[in-house]
């Protein structure tokens, strides 16, 4: 069939076909790029600690722990159970310090203070702390995210 | 919404007047003889670069510079990232194709004679990029840190000591100190990824531009007889022909890539000695054997000494080729083909020697 | 010419096919191990290293290089408990050259202004780390037969891809071969003030 006149030539068609299938290859290529620079860093979702040198701490007693690359902190309630929250500031991810004296905690970066129950009370963040859940099996005290089993 | 390609390419246009480049494409011809297809060699050395460009940037992005951190690091890219083995042996097998490319394309040149008049210049700035190549190889070989290329790295920058008056002072340079440690890793790395990119653009720039103003050239039996030779237009027609090259080396690379990915050595370690086996990449196994075969001492000087100053004075002689082979096209020309011919055989026959 | 073409396209042909073929040889039985005398280098990459080390899958990464795993926080808590292990590591001489220029040993704690609350465990696994030296090659392997799948897909579709490239592109070749020849476009006679890429670009 011939068409004499046309405004869509061969020279168009092959074109759009070669454009297509050369954008096809394209991204067949880059989405491995793609996948491959995107940062593979996760937080953990459990963490596992001895629980001996934990077991020692007074009630309203502070201590350290690492989550992933972030500092936990673990306070022992009057109770003498545990609460753990993620220790960074809700505002710009600043760590935050525990003051024994205020009973507080104490972001330095903008000022920024939580109370003993990690509710933010003054200064520029608009959260409380993040809460973590804490569990003693055994001889070991495991941290881990809200609403994550324990894994077998 | 229906993009308007004229409407743009005017706007562009207007500002930046870039139609002289894109007229010149087209103006541009690109000769056809029986000898053109190694026209192809030059865009394919630069498909290699590119390649090289941008696996190295993904390489970068988890790669840690440091004696410590290095080829654990490395273990994390091939194990970890997804395809990370794949880049790191895309990566590793470009840069062995780009120098093979590269020394096809010298011997491309060699051979057709087109380093005469007038295109001396661009014949010296390949050499140099041909040797910035190996420098960006022989840098990028030790940045694993595992025990092979340390060794490796320890014998090439041991042997510009042999080299009077300047030798030592050239290889503190390139190791950071006396010895190799974690300084001349971290000191590699930045030769290979900022000084040498900058270097080989700059060089690189100068030799393209160099291409287009000489224009291509023509085998010299059809310069002698001042023959007209057909020619076609550079932009679409020779392009088009490039790009499918392109595409086939391109599908070459992966597919050796994905086959033959290389592994990572054990840690290297200062303290313990060579392993077996140990030797350069495969394009300094020539240079390699040349060094073995000259005895410990000849005289009043090392061996070493004797075989680093003969192949200095070969890579200048080469470097200088457009002067010493000035009447091409008589008797003295065809020496410089036997030369060549010659240089080709031993640089194959010691590297397969070398590695018996 | 077209002895050159076709001698040309034998090479590349043959580009191709030799890894394959050479493949294809080695899925047979694993090469016998050999002395590592006889192991050349890594010259030629892995082919003369398959079957001869033992294969590493990501299984089998070193907890402690992930940051955050629950083992590196173990070990690193532990050893809160002693804080006077600080101390580098066993003298295996070769850390005692590096030990010398490494920077992690720069004391987090030292620096003025660090924030109290920087737990001195996130230090500690640094310097275990330093202890563990690798002694085995990494090999790439496949991790399953998941990606072994994957990547043989991605081959075929590979080489397809090249292939329909290829037939397009001939097509497109003849194309501005024709157009050449019959002298359409000529940028001299006929500047096109409108559309100034129409050389390069098409209509």
């Amino acid at each position: 069939m011939r068409i004499d006149n046309a405004y869509f030539t061969r020279r168009k068609f092959l074109n759009s076909i070669l454009g297509g299938w050369l954008g096809a290859v394209a991204a067949s290529f880059i989405s491995p790029i793609v996948k491959f620079v995107w940062p593979p860093y996760k937080e953990p979702d459990e963490v596992k600690l001895v629980f001996a040198d934990y077991s020692g701490m007074q009630p309203g007693e502070v201590k350290n722990f690492a989550w992933g690359a972030k500092p936990g902190l673990l306070k022992r309630a009057q109770d003498g159970s545990f609460i753990a929250w993620v220790g960074v500031c809700t505002h710009l991810d600043c760590n935050v310090s525990w003051i024994p004296d205020k009973k507080q905690f104490f972001c330095a970066c903008h000022d920024g203070w939580y109370d003993e129950n990690g509710t933010n009370v003054a200064g520029p963040p608009p959260k409380p702390l993040r809460r973590l859940e804490s569990s003693v099996e055994g001889e070991d005290l495991f941290i881990r995210k809200p609403g994550v089993g324990a894994k077998t | 919404m229906k993009i308007d390609m004229k409407k743009f390419a005017a706007w562009f246009d207007d500002r930046l007047a870039l139609t002289p480049i894109f007229k010149y494409m087209t103006k541009k011809e690109v000769p056809q003889h029986e000898h053109s297809f190694w026209y192809y060699t030059g865009s394919s050395i630069l498909l290699f670069f590119f390649i090289q460009i941008v696996t190295g940037m993904m390489l970068a992005f988890y790669y840690k510079p440091t004696l410590e951190g290095a080829t654990d690091s490395i273990g994390r890219i091939m194990t970890e990232l997804p395809l990370g083995w794949l880049v790191r042996s895309i990566h590793s097998w470009s840069a062995t194709f780009m120098i093979a490319f590269v020394m096809i394309h010298l011997l491309a040149i060699w051979f057709t004679k087109s380093y005469r008049k007038p295109r001396e210049a661009t014949w010296m700035t390949g050499m140099m990029l041909l040797v910035v190549s190996m420098v960006f190889g022989f840098t990028g070989y030790l940045l694993p840190w595992d025990d092979l290329s340390l060794s490796a790295t320890k014998v090439g920058t041991n042997i510009p000591m042999a080299i009077p008056v300047v030798g030592k002072w050239v290889t503190q340079l390139l190791r950071g100190g006396d010895d190799v440690t974690g300084d001349t890793l971290t000191r590699f790395y930045m030769f290979h990824v900022c000084i040498l990119p900058l270097v080989i653009f700059a060089i690189l720039i100068v030799h393209i531009l160099l291409v287009q103003k000489e224009g291509m050239s023509v085998p010299l039996k059809d310069e002698i007889a001042k023959k007209k030779v057909p020619a076609l237009p550079f932009w679409p027609n020779f392009v088009l022909r490039e790009v499918v090259i392109w595409f086939v080396l391109l599908g070459v690379l992966l597919t050796i890539a994905v086959l033959f990915a290389p592994s990572l050595e054990p840690t290297a370690d200062l303290m313990a000695p060579a392993p077996e086996g140990v030797k350069p990449e495969w394009y300094f196994l020539f240079l390699f054997q040349t060094l073995k075969i000259f005895p410990a001492n000849m005289g009043p000087v090392t061996g070493e000494f004797v075989a680093v100053m003969l192949i200095l004075i070969a890579v200048v002689a080469i470097f200088f080729l457009p002067f010493l082979d000035n009447k091409p096209e008589g008797k003295k020309g065809k020496v410089f083909q036997y030369f060549g011919v010659a240089g080709v055989i031993y640089a194959i026959a010691f590297s397969i020697w070398s590695l018996l | 010419m077209r002895k050159t073409r076709i001698s040309f396209f034998l090479v590349m042909a043959s580009l191709v096919l030799a890894p394959l073929a050479a493949a294809a040889q080695q899925t047979g039985a694993p090469p016998k191990v050999k002395d590592k005398a006889q192991i050349k280098g890594r010259a030629f990459g892995s082919p003369l290293a398959r079957g001869l080390y033992s294969r590493a899958s990501t299984a089998e990464v070193d907890p402690l290089a992930k940051p955050g795993a629950p083992a590196a926080v173990e070990a690193a808590v532990s050893a809160q408990a002693a804080p006077a292990q600080e101390a580098k590591p066993a003298p295996a001489l070769t850390r005692d050259v590096n030990t010398r220029l490494s920077t992690a040993e720069a004391d987090p704690q030292a620096k003025p202004g660090a924030p109290a609350a920087v737990p001195p465990a996130a230090k500690k696994p640094a310097a275990k780390k330093a202890e563990v030296k690798r002694t085995e090659p990494i090999v790439p392997a496949y991790s399953g037969i998941k990606e072994k799948t994957a990547v043989f897909v991605f081959y075929v579709w590979l080489w397809f891809a090249i292939a329909v490239m290829i037939y397009f592109l001939r097509l497109w070749i003849k194309e501005a071969d024709r157009v050449y020849w019959a002298k359409y476009y000529e940028p001299e006679e006929s500047p096109r003030k409108d559309n100034p890429l129409a050389p390069v670009l098409g209509d």
